[in-house]
């Protein structure tokens, strides 16, 4: 039981943190979102730093690392707002190592790794809200091949991605297939999102596609797994921030003649604050320790701390918006931005009342970090 | 980083199991697992036990007798003792005041009482708060007076847990008027068998006598009795609140009593109500992220790093998790939590409760007590001004 970071990781932050603060503040953030809110030059830029292959072997040309360091990471580029969805990397990373056939791999795997492939998981579908079991997409056997048809929704930067993993219907099981975006029959709609980032609506039509495996629910938890793990890291790094910003401004914005951070209704909930922030934060390392526990044992992990993390979200966003008054309600002000990123990060990869349905339903007669 | 405990502190855990599963007696752990009503015996049997074992005082140095233990043993033997249903240790002798002792006091002092407190032979209270002084403990006014070889002390103590059964207070007391509050007190220890102490017992609204008024009239203690030196007792105080910080989360004890409230639940037909049982997940959500929590501040006590900007939350985040258990139990029960029959929380009681449920009787009366820990130790909204303290400067 130990919680202190290795020297090698401190490194990996110390390095991350250098480029968020120096290579990506918030004017280059800002025209980035008026881009259309995805900057490929910047991806590339996490790439070169090694990240994009964070989960990828050496021998694939990725970085062999595991979770701790994939929170490290998030923590910072959530420090910074980073528009650039690099939880999808490590997703796609986890999921084609540890499921694809080796000839898809080795085809994939160091182009993610390199930045050249960026790959993003397409799940969404109207009628499954968060349910991972609820797959309307379909698959077909074409020759030796498989064909896709599937209508997806918010996909992470869908139409500037270079393929998609995409769970499907496949002889009444979900399947998970790999899709490039080059494929025929791939259209995509982008659009902004509401933290300033990119998504798209996915439409395939008898689209040619790669089969990643037949075991797609096992492989479709895997991913989602992944990325609430790096969603909460991110949120952690976010609200670092926040409470950072809304103490700050607490301590030198001036009403009735002295600074409002003075006045004990404030005080206290800058400390409620605190609480949700390190709450969060203890939840975070626990469910990027769990990533490599046995499957049942890893989601009821995930769902625990994605119940916390929606809390701790929700109240550190809302609040910090309250605490700094008129400004707080200001695009030009970074605050609100922040609040903006912790309500879309509440609602990926299931929010608070599907997970805590899913604590409610994983309940056991004992509970605790390590039952 | 690294959620798992080492195989050394495994093996700890599983030999102090062992020792708690042979030496824990059922009777007692029958009452701890339904919250029926402890006596002063059933306390200072067990403590009695852990003492002839040499871990009553279980925070101890090697030096004073103690097992030297790691804060992550600590941890684990809080732990295991909680889920066995050990009643919670009687903290106010091994825990608040023998350190203060050992880091405080004389040799003599030390020769003096420590052995009683290590075997739990003698039954120590607490004299911190008055009547006038609650959140604000700096501003206490019981005076003691210097004559000669001894102090005559005046004034009144008040919520002294367990007083009724106390041998010996240990108080904070005004020897000084001058300067700041904080600069004119000392730390004495008075026998409460000594002419002119009265103990009072203080009924609750769930009709215990858990805590006390303490008179002190004319009352002579002896010098020998002052802890360290006159008019430094704030000091000290200070040393003793800065100890067991991760023991007042009580996690342990949180994560027993959410398995009785799962039982609770189940008896009640409410399991599979989702309205309910999402309740019991919200309640499980706080306790694991409370526990990692209490790891967290382990971890770093273990590294020896400062751990101050998180410790400050776990009183009060443990001391609504208390509060949050204790309330959904008594909702479990619903009607059957309302009959006041104070002989169905006896042990044994061979009468019918209404419903036929006997465990459903003390469920009220625990949530009516439970409104005391976000009061005692700080109140809560005491504990927010240091954490704000931390975060705003």
């Amino acid at each position: 039981m130990d919680f202190n970071f290795s020297d090698d990781q401190e490194q990996l932050r110390d390095a991350v943190r250098k480029w968020v603060d120096k290579g990506y503040d918030f004017e280059r953030r800002r025209k980035a979102v008026e881009a259309g809110g995805f900057d490929r030059s910047a991806w590339n830029e996490l790439a070169e730093l090694g990240l994009a292959g964070l989960y990828i072997s050496e021998t694939d040309g990725g970085m062999g690392m595991g979770p701790v360091e994939g929170m490290v990471v998030m923590e910072e580029l959530g420090r910074g707002m980073v528009l650039e969805p690099l939880s999808q990397a490590l997703i796609a990373g986890g999921v084609l190592s540890g499921y694809a056939p080796d000839a898809l791999k080795a085809e994939w795997l160091p182009r993610i790794a390199a930045g050249d492939a960026l790959v993003v998981l397409a799940s969404q579908e109207r009628r499954a809200r968060y349910r991972l079991d609820v797959c309307d997409a379909k698959a077909s056997r074409s020759g030796a091949g498989w064909s896709l048809t599937a209508t997806k929704n918010v996909v992470p930067v869908g139409d500037q991605a270079d393929a998609f993993i995409v769970p499907a219907m496949a002889n009444g099981a979900i399947a998970l297939f790999l899709v490039a975006r080059g494929a025929a029959g791939v259209s995509t709609r982008g659009y902004g999102t509401q933290d300033g980032g990119r998504a798209a609506d996915l439409s395939l039509r008898d689209t040619p596609a790669s089969l990643i495996t037949t075991d797609g629910l096992a492989a479709l938890e895997l991913a989602v797994d992944i990325g609430i793990a790096a969603t909460c890291a991110e949120a952690v790094g976010v609200m670092d921030k926040t409470v950072e910003l809304t103490a700050e401004y607490l301590n030198t914005r001036k009403q009735f003649g002295v600074p409002i951070g003075s006045f004990q209704a404030l005080r206290h909930r800058a400390a409620d604050m605190k609480m949700q922030l390190e709450l969060a934060r203890s939840m975070s390392y626990y469910a990027s320790l769990k990533l490599n526990a046995p499957a049942d044992e890893r989601r009821r992990a995930m769902a625990r701390t994605k119940v916390q993390l929606g809390h701790s979200m929700r109240f550190v966003g809302q609040q910090s918006v309250q605490l700094h008054g008129g400004i707080g309600v200001t695009d030009e002000y970074i605050g609100s931005h922040y609040f903006k990123k912790l309500t879309q990060l509440e609602m990926s990869f299931g929010d608070t009342m599907y997970h805590l349905g899913e604590v409610s339903a994983r309940m056991q007669d004992t509970a605790g970090v390590f039952a | 980083m690294d959620l798992a405990f080492t195989p050394e502190e495994l093996a700890f855990r599983d030999e102090i199991r062992a020792w708690v599963k042979d030496n824990l007696p059922a009777d007692i752990s029958h009452k701890v697992h339904n919250a029926l009503r402890l006596t002063r015996d059933d306390m200072q049997r067990w403590g009695k036990i852990l003492g002839k074992k040499g871990w009553l005082g279980y925070g101890w140095p090697k030096e004073f007798g103690g097992p030297g233990w790691t804060a992550v043993q600590k941890h684990l033997f809080e732990e295991e003792c909680a889920l066995a249903g050990a009643p919670r240790i009687v903290p106010f002798g091994p825990v608040m005041v023998a350190p203060v002792i050992m880091a405080f006091g004389t040799p003599a002092q030390q020769q003096r009482f420590l052995p009683g407190i290590a075997s739990g032979e003698v039954w120590w209270s607490q004299g911190y708060s008055e009547p006038g002084s609650g959140s604000d403990l700096a501003s206490v006014k019981t005076r003691a007076e210097r004559q000669g070889d001894h102090y005559l002390v005046n004034g009144q103590k008040t919520w002294t847990t367990l007083g009724q059964y106390g041998e010996w207070i240990f108080c904070l007391v005004r020897t000084s008027t001058e300067g700041k509050p904080q600069t004119g007190i000392s730390f004495l220890l008075i026998d409460m068998k000594s002419p002119g102490v009265t103990v009072r017992p203080i009924r609750l609204l769930d009709g215990e006598c858990e805590v006390n008024e303490v008179f002190f009239d004319n009352v002579k203690v002896p010098v020998e009795n002052l802890i360290g030196e006159e008019n430094k007792g704030w000091t000290y105080a200070k040393h003793l609140l800065s100890h067991e910080r991760t023991n007042i989360a009580d996690v342990n004890r949180a994560k027993r009593e959410l398995e009785r409230l799962k039982r609770i639940a189940r008896t009640e037909g409410l399991w599979d109500d989702m309205r309910f049982r999402d309740q019991i997940a919200l309640l499980e959500v706080d306790i694991v992220a409370l526990e990692m929590l209490v790891l967290r501040v382990l971890s770093a006590e273990k590294s020896g790093k400062n751990s101050l900007d998180i410790a400050g939350l776990l009183k009060i985040r443990g001391s609504e998790i208390q509060q949050r258990y204790s309330e959904l139990m008594m909702l479990a029960a619903g009607p059957y939590s309302l009959p006041l029959i104070h002989e169905a929380m006896e042990a044994g009681w061979q009468g019918d409760f209404p419903g036929g449920v006997w465990a459903n009787a003390p469920l009220a009366s625990t949530y009516f007590n439970m409104r005391k820990t976000t009061i005692y130790g700080g109140s809560n909204e005491v504990q927010r001004n240091i954490v704000a303290q931390v975060v705003l400067g």
